[in-house]
């Protein structure tokens, strides 16, 4: 308790007089951008791939026939029982979703300026999961992909999430002299299906 | 040692030199494409610096706010005076937990506090898992820069250090396969980690949360695999709302790197089931700050690295000259506010030109801070002798236009006539590592003089 009170009183005697707190006038920003063609831009450009399919049973196909060699699988979509491997309702440590190969999540939130995508913990049973698998495809209507950051904080208002991220493309790193290498220790790749 | 005598180290390998300089341009060029892409750019740091000035007006409340609703959240909360309480504060949450191997993702703070030392004297093992952060653990040395840790390492070098550390095959320098290699060895670290550590980018007052920003994912593979998740941060990172998230988040990743946003943009709240979080909230010298109305405004500082990636002192002399954890232009204002005597020469590394505050995110007025510890240090730490004589006469030859003139002629028939090895000498700093141009037949006043005669003929 001793340097809580100490920090506190020291920042509360040297702190400025009170200024105010700007508001932000969001229409500033607004450059009326196409949403759908924003989007799939940032997604690429980042080194995502974007798909247009409309039912979960293509979407399930087409990954299928992508990655044969995939074991390990897990999908958050509705009816895809068949598609999974791994029971997470008796899942009893993260770390045994090492092997996991391919995880399909279906999203209600994606930001058309930076192509980034909102999932937490009501789609991810296990926080881990995003980050540990190999290859990441994420499902994303369009009507729910927002101009702007500031939209997409106005939709996550009062909305209780644990933990929450924006995804924005495969894992990457420019450690090594700068050159962009992706994968470093989440997704290898990523994908993006986005329905009308 | 002084800022000067660790960058002529630095600037003995021209062609490292070379490669930085370019290298770190690369990055402050991608800013510049990323950031006139934005509509409205300017009104975004201008918000930036206002919520930044308001948060600091109001800090202690907002703290008061943050603990509340971390408490709530299930988050424990702790408080640090200064560096040695911090690490104190990490280590007795690891022994309470029994963690012997703790993984961490980049955070400056601890490199501020020392940690790892401080944990390792203690047994612990400490793995910093950002590439660059762990290049730098491997070679003993301390990132050079707050973005790009390993930046002043070339690829051959990483090859080799992984050779010596990780059991690599010699590959030429691949970073594919270099990274590739890493990635192994790091997540058998973060599969058998016992408490995970990270840093924090902004903790919300209103909520409790906090946001970790990584390109890598390191910060979420630790924090949701170890039972434990330790998030350390200095009382600055806060700001009020959850929305001004939006606006932070747009600021950031442009800025550091120019990439729209960082590949996560993790928000933390509560623990999760079974897990447990903790949150230190640290001071070591920032409410000093705080109490100086010319450097507050440093306390703004997001940490995106884009004045140092502008900067064509720091470009050319490497962030290990600084002798600091945060090096460049915003290093250069903050460490004189906790050491003025030991880091005395660093606000003289800069041009003053002023890229650095024009890069600025949260429009810090970096230069002109810098230019008032100029004035304070001049008073307040001893100067060199000939530094002092230096401007003395200077100050002498300014005042008198008859002696202005005087030296003028001197110096452009010097520059004219002198042999290039008597320019060059020793007493002429400026002749240091470059050549001086031929000297003009005529001053800038006769030839003013002379051309309004002209005209009027
Ligand atoms: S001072 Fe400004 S430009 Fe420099 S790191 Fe901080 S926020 Fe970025």
């Amino acid at each position: 308790m001793g340097s809580r009170n100490q920090i506190l009183n020291r920042i509360k005697a040297n702190k400025p007089e009170l200024l105010d707190l700007p508001n932000i006038n969001t229409s500033l920003f607004d450059e009326g951008l196409d949403l759908l063609k924003e989007f799939t831009k940032k997604v690429e450009v980042v080194g995502g791939n974007v798909v247009t399919l409309n039912s979960n049973d293509e979407i399930i196909q087409q990954i299928e026939n992508t990655f044969t060699d995939a074991k390990v699988k897990f999908s958050n979509l509705p009816n895809t029982a068949s598609f999974n491997t791994i029971e997470l309702a008796t899942l009893q440590n993260p770390h045994d979703l090492e092997d996991l190969d391919i995880l399909i999540l279906e999203s209600n939130l994606g930001v058309a300026e930076n192509g980034s995508v909102w999932v937490s913990d009501s789609e991810i049973p296990v926080r881990v999961l995003p980050f540990i698998t190999k290859h990441l495809i994420l499902v994303i209507s369009a009507k729910d992909i927002v101009p702007y950051m500031h939209q997409a904080y106005e939709k996550l208002t009062n909305k209780d999430a644990g933990f929450g991220v924006f995804i924005a493309g495969p894992s990457k790193t420019a450690d090594i002299e700068q050159s962009l290498v992706i994968g470093a220790h989440g997704a290898l790749s990523l994908t993006v299906f986005l329905k009308d | 040692m002084s800022h000067s005598k660790l960058a002529s180290i630095f600037n003995k390998d021209e062609k490292r030199v070379d490669w930085h300089d370019k290298a770190l341009w690369f990055v402050r060029h991608k800013r510049d494409l990323s950031v006139h892409n934005v509509q409205g750019w300017e009104e975004l740091r201008n918000l930036g610096h206002g919520i930044k000035a308001h948060m600091l007006s109001n800090l202690d409340n907002y703290l008061i706010q943050f603990e509340e609703n971390a408490k709530k959240n299930g988050v424990e909360v702790h408080w640090a005076a200064n560096a040695e309480e911090h690490n104190k504060i990490v280590l007795q949450i690891l022994k309470d937990n029994n963690a012997k191997k703790i993984v961490k993702s980049k955070s400056m703070l601890t490199e501020e506090c020392h940690l790892n030392p401080a944990l390792e004297a203690d047994g612990i093992e400490v793995i910093d898992t950002d590439l660059g952060e762990r290049i730098v653990q491997l070679a003993k040395e301390t990132p050079s820069h707050i973005v790009l840790p390993a930046i002043h390492k070339n690829r051959h070098e990483v090859d080799e250090l992984f050779q010596e550390h990780l059991g690599t095959k010699p590959c030429d320098g691949d970073p594919q396969y270099l990274t590739g290699e890493a990635r192994k060895h790091l997540r058998t670290k973060f599969i058998q980690a016992d408490a995970a550590l990270t840093g924090v980018n902004f903790a919300v007052a209103e909520t409790g949360g906090f946001v970790v920003c990584t390109n890598e994912g390191n910060a979420d593979m630790g924090a949701h695999l170890a039972p434990v998740h330790i998030a350390c941060m200095g009382v600055e990172k806060i700001i009020p709302k959850q929305e001004h998230l939006g606006l932070f988040l747009r600021l950031l990743a442009r800025s550091a790197t120019g990439q729209p946003i960082t590949t996560y943009s993790s928000h933390f709240k509560k623990p999760r089931k079974g897990a447990k979080m903790h949150i230190v909230i640290v001071d070591n010298g920032r409410s000093e700050q705080l109490s100086r109305p010319d450097f507050r405004a440093s306390l703004h500082c997001i940490r995106c690295g884009a004045c140092m990636n502008t900067c064509p002192i720091y470009r050319r002399s490497g962030g290990h000259s600084y002798d600091a954890t945060i090096p460049g232009p915003i290093g250069s204002i903050l460490s004189p506010g906790k050491d003025l005597k030991k880091h005395s020469t660093l606000p003289f590394a800069s041009t003053l030109c002023g890229s650095c505050s024009d890069v600025c995110p949260v429009k810090i007025d970096i230069h002109t801070q810098l230019y008032k510890w100029r004035q304070i240090i001049t008073k307040e730490t001893p100067q060199p002798f000939v530094k002092k004589q230096a401007m003395k006469a200077m100050g002498s030859i300014f005042a008198h236009p008859n002696r202005f003139e005087t030296v003028g002629k001197i110096a452009r028939w010097s520059l004219r006539n002198l042999p290039q090895a008597m320019i060059n000498s020793k007493p002429n700093a400026w002749g240091k590592a470059r050549d001086l141009p031929l000297g003009p037949e005529k001053s800038f006043d006769q030839w003013f003089k002379d051309r309004e005669n002209e005209k009027k003929s």
